[in-house]
């Protein structure tokens, strides 16, 4: 696997407002790349400067295919979070016009934006105003346009966000064959976005990467086992929950395999270290004060609360 | 340091290859571009109206210089017999007339105009889009200073060109050499204030405070040289009353030291407003 | 010489100034009947480019349209 780019200490302050702090990570060729994050955390910064439509205050983003300092907007297609067009253009006409700007001759750009427009669905629009397309329309018109030229690399700010449910199948649809082409990078604030879709994930908050790997690596790496406990609605399982709790954090050598533990209702919610030590304990513990449980359930952390974890921590 | 220069002789070919593509993408760029700003002038029905208000206002003016002692009679309520004394009009004069007319309605159109040609396209969003492609800045501008250019100067010759016809018509004959030569420094004179249009579209985000501002400026540098020829004669506001006694002297090219300057600073004038335009549009190719 | 002008050639002088008015009317009353969207009702501005003179067509053609 080749590196297509790497992205180092880009920073851009506007005042004395830092948006993006001293960022830092690289996109492998062919993988599809989230840059997840709350809203207001950097990302469409980060994007426009990748794009160069906004100067870095410092850093660089290079493309090893190329020599530094030159220009690298032949390699990109970019979609932005609601893509303005010549309204009084035909969807035909501007992707023809998109191409033709990107050096293809006008054979070329012809053959190329009718195969686009049939292949994001907008065949039959192909000759209508594009100041009467619909957002899911603008969408896919926007997405035709960045792959005029065949990118090596696809750029796309919240791409599915500002859409529709149906825009939003169909443009995640798209995109699911997409990834398979080229190499692409996108923003959300959606997780399940990026779970659906992607390959690497960079985390970023208040402008700093917070975490950044394979979202596989950081499934594994991260994943913690939880047990949720559901006690009867006794007083004597209430009280025993609250005297455990206690005991929890005072005598920490015999409940070592508890690493959290919270109390909701009648329901406890345990993170565990591990899971066969953990299932043990807990065990002995009801057994031993009887308490009355209506239910014991045993799982997984999932990528969510990870996510909510790593980005309001 | 060695191993580095070599691996930058290496590189040499590879970038003089790849930068001979981009230049030959450059002025097709360049020529697409301009292609959509003529389509853009066209569906907008600029290229129609423009010219046609321009021939309207070119065709009024002799109209009127002719009529006006039959409308003075008229209006006057004279007792019958009274003899009006008023001097025959002259085409010359009839011609300078009509560039002054040109001159207000005419650069007040033009430049209202165009006020949102760049910041329309950075308002929305749609510069981006263009500008993340491998265009240069400068062909992007350029592009519209072109689009602006032709309209421009193709309605202001075909204005021009009905009133020296009309005043042919209607009052004498003017030679064409004058006739020319003042369409010329006219001509220069919109086309600096229009790339000021130009510059102030590039850098306010509102479409009328271009329109203003740069007429604004025109009004300011026009005010100065006709207050202090002595000083501000070499300004690019002193074009006009140049243009007006170009056409209406006896002997064509009237032109001393200090004409031949005013053209030239309007020269280095619009080739700087042009550069700072790109400038200004570097360091921001879009709102957000 | 004013008296001397016969009546076609007045007409002949005057005809195609009020034709290219006609022309810019027209034009504008098209394209305000056509548009998706003007700045304000579209009759308002019906009534100021058939009564604005010269000056009605080219207001409703600078200010009329909104992102033509």
């Amino acid at each position: 696997m080749t590196e297509l780019l790497q992205v180092k200490g880009l920073t851009k302050s506007f005042g004395s407002v830092h948006a993006v702090k001293s960022i830092d990570f690289s996109i492998q060729e062919g993988r599809c790349v989230a840059l997840l994050g709350p809203n207001g955390a950097g990302k469409t910064t980060t994007i426009r400067m990748l794009t160069g439509l906004l100067a870095p205050t410092s850093g660089e983003v290079r493309f090893h295919s190329l020599a530094r300092g030159e220009d690298h907007r032949s390699l990109i297609g970019y979609l932005p979070q609601t893509p303005a067009f010549h309204n009084g253009m035909s969807g035909m006409e501007y992707v023809v016009y998109s191409g033709r700007l990107c050096g293809l001759s006008a054979s070329d750009a012809r053959k190329r934006a009718m195969e686009l427009l049939e292949r994001v669905g907008l065949a039959s629009a192909a000759k209508r105003r594009v100041g009467g397309y619909s957002g899911g329309m603008k969408q896919r018109l926007g997405l035709a346009q960045a792959l005029v030229h065949h990118p090596k690399l696809l750029v796309m700010d919240e791409p599915v966000s500002a859409l529709d449910p149906l825009g939003r199948r169909e443009v995640l649809r798209l995109l699911q064959e997409l990834k398979s082409e080229t190499t692409v990078l996108f923003s959300t604030h959606v997780l399940h976005d990026a779970e659906e879709l992607c390959d690497d994930v960079v985390i970023i908050r208040d402008g700093e990467v917070a975490l950044q790997g394979s979202l596989a690596a950081i499934r594994n790496e991260h994943r913690r086992p939880v047990i949720e406990l559901k006690l009867e609605d006794a007083p004597h399982a209430i009280n025993w929950a609250q005297s455990f709790l206690q005991k929890s954090r005072t005598d920490e050598l015999r409940y070592s395999w508890l690493s959290e533990a919270e109390l909701q209702g009648n329901r406890l919610y345990m993170t565990a270290s591990h899971m066969d030590v953990a299932r043990q304990g807990l065990m002995e513990e009801l057994t031993e004060h009887k308490v009355p449980f209506s239910r014991l359930e045993v799982g997984y952390s999932s990528l969510e609360d990870l996510f909510m974890k790593v980005v309001s921590g | 340091m060695n191993s580095a220069s070599e691996a930058q002789y290496r590189e040499q070919p590879a970038k003089r290859l790849r930068n001979a593509a981009i230049r030959r993408t450059g002025s097709s760029a360049f020529m697409t571009l301009l292609g959509k700003e003529c389509l853009e002038l066209l569906r907008s029905f600029k290229l129609v109206w423009v010219p046609i208000v321009f021939v309207v206002l070119g065709i009024m003016q002799p109209l009127l210089s002719y009529f006006m002692p039959v409308l003075i009679e008229k209006a006057g309520n004279m007792p019958e017999g009274t003899v009006i004394e008023m001097p025959p009009p002259v085409g010359s004069q009839v011609l300078a007339d009509t560039l002054s007319q040109f001159g207000l309605m005419g650069l007040l159109i033009l430049a209202l105009a165009f006020m949102g040609i760049v910041s329309g396209e950075r308002n929305s969003g749609a510069s981006a889009l263009v500008l993340v492609k491998p265009v240069s800045h400068t062909s992007y501008l350029l592009s519209k200073w072109v689009s602006m250019m032709i309209l421009t100067w193709g309605s202001l010759l075909l204005g021009y060109a009905a009133a020296w016809y009309y005043t042919w018509l209607l009052i004498d004959f003017v030679d064409v050499g004058p006739f020319m030569l003042s369409y010329v420094l006219f001509g220069l004179w919109f086309t600096f204030v229009l790339t000021a249009t130009l510059l102030f579209s590039t850098f306010l985000r509102s479409a009328a405070g271009a329109a203003f501002s740069s007429l604004g400026v025109a009004v300011l540098l026009s005010m100065l040289a006709g207050l202090m020829p002595k000083y501000m004669g070499w300004s690019p506001g002193a074009l006009s009353g140049l243009a007006y006694q170009a056409v209406t002297s006896e002997v064509l090219l009237p032109l001393n030291s200090v004409s031949w300057w005013s053209i030239a600073t309007a020269v280095i004038g619009i080739a700087v407003l042009l550069m700072g335009s790109v400038v200004l549009l570097k360091r921001a190719p879009a709102h957000d | 010489m004013k008296e001397t002008m016969e009546l076609s050639q007045w007409m002949g002088l005057i005809v195609p100034l009020v034709l290219l008015q006609l022309l810019l009317m027209i034009i504008a009353l098209v394209l305000c009947v056509k548009a998706e969207e003007t700045r304000g009702p579209k009759w308002m501005w019906a009534l100021i480019i058939i009564l604005g003179q010269l000056l009605g067509p080219i207001a409703f053609f600078l200010f009329g349209r909104r992102n033509q």
